[in-house]
């Protein structure tokens, strides 16, 4: 069977869909992750600059260890029991978005990253892309045309805090994936 | 379990940028989308979204003195993956515009009333037959603000997780017999006709007592095939 069309997720999504602390993976049920929490800042914006306002994001990503907590990980038995890998944020009327996570260890034969999709009013189908801590070799990184690697890689702003910008078209356009 | 993602056919799918919807030129990539071979990162995905989120029950239209204003209906869903293996215990969530054609979110104008005794959105999870239930009222359909006569048909917002980071789903559903259908920029994006089709609920004849619901079915494919894992 064909997979069901894609469609916008409009602009009408309700006001409660993103749940207090839907943003904030360092938590999950009564336990607290294990490693280096971190916080990301970036700002979504379009073709003309503009940020973009109530747009939705989400991530899924690997815990301290690098074990994603799904069964297909052949080390998921051991995966954090505090951490799901999970979260969701809205961005404000200026386009600004805030996470705050762990930082992921490196899955097997992966850089350490993040996965992140956009979904949005006039976005027909979801956009992914791929947040990275540093330039390093990495199979998902290394499909994307090297003048165009250093857009997936989040700026360190501080101990614990990092940047990743997401520019849906235009200058320093973000690359995304067609998976 | 593991599972295997194939590319889509493309004309199941809709165009990015479509004519007469003025944000999509604005927003879609202009670059190639790069190619990427999934790894276990794509192939893995958060199942416990329920824990994490709060369900809100299927039984949107209330009752009584607090009933929605509009046509009650019975929605039947049922969740699938692309070899008809029912996708269980996955949250969805759905939101849709009240019987007048607004919707609950701020942003909407003021071209309709809204109802106080509709929200116009609930989040529950699949049961192991892949199946979720709905008793809500029709939605309306609503004018889009393009100064060129685009009204929106009736439809219903779905959002799936399924078992992996890519089977993760945002698509609409329409009524049968519509004659917004046709002319609906969201719905005639998708170039494939029995595709489109796809997005359109059937109805069907009244279940349980008492009859006071229209009924309707509808089929929601993720992407995805469960694989054996290979021994080696």
């Amino acid at each position: 069977m064909n997979p069901t069309a894609e469609a916008t997720l409009g602009p009408f999504f309700p006001p409660r869909y993103v749940d207090a602390g839907a943003n904030d993976l360092t938590r999950f049920g009564r336990r607290r992750a294990k490693g280096e929490a971190i916080e990301i800042r970036g700002r979504v914006r379009q073709e003309d600059g503009a940020g973009l306002d109530n747009l939705m994001l989400e991530i899924w990503q690997a815990d301290a260890q690098g074990i994603f907590r799904h069964p297909a990980d052949p080390r998921s038995a051991r995966a954090d029991p505090g951490f799901l890998g999970w979260g969701r944020t809205v961005t404000d009327a200026r386009g600004n978005y805030v996470l705050r996570t762990i930082r992921p260890g490196a899955p097997e034969g992966r850089a350490p990253h993040i996965n992140f999709m956009v979904m949005y009013s006039g976005l027909m189908r979801i956009l992914k892309t791929t947040m990275y801590f540093t330039n390093d070799v990495d199979a998902v990184l290394s499909a994307v045309p090297a003048s165009r690697r250093g857009l997936l890689v989040a700026r360190k702003q501080g101990s614990d805090r990092y940047r990743f910008d997401i520019r849906l078209r235009g200058e320093n356009e973000t690359p995304f994936f067609d998976d | 379990m593991q599972t295997l993602i194939e590319p889509r056919d493309e004309r199941t799918q809709p165009a990015r940028i479509v004519p007469g919807y003025p944000q999509t030129p604005l927003r879609n990539p202009r670059e190639p989308l790069v190619r990427r071979r999934p790894t276990l990162s794509e192939l893995t995905g958060p199942l416990e979204v329920a824990r994490r989120v709060k369900l809100l029950g299927g039984d949107i239209a209330g009752r009584g003195k607090k009933q929605a204003i509009g046509q009650l209906i019975h929605l039947r869903v049922r969740v699938l993956d692309e070899d008809g293996t029912p996708v269980g215990g996955t949250v969805v969530e759905m939101w849709q515009a009240n019987a007048a054609g607004r919707y609950i979110h701020p942003n909407d104008d003021d071209h309709a009333p809204p109802d106080p005794n509709f929200y116009g959105a609930a989040r529950l999870v699949t049961d192991e037959n892949g199946l979720f239930e709905l008793r809500t009222v029709k939605p309306g359909a609503y004018p889009v603000p393009t100064r060129d006569g685009w009204w929106r048909p009736p439809h219903v917002h779905f959002s799936v997780f399924g078992k992996v980071w890519l089977s993760r789903l945002v698509t609409q559903m329409y009524f049968p017999g519509e004659p917004l259908n046709a002319q609906d920029r969201i719905l005639n994006a998708v170039p494939d006709p029995a595709a489109r089709e796809r997005l359109v609920a059937q109805l069907v004849p009244p279940s349980g007592k008492p009859h006071d619901a229209l009924a309707y079915e509808h089929r929601i494919v993720l992407r995805g095939r469960a694989q054996t894992p290979v021994q080696r």
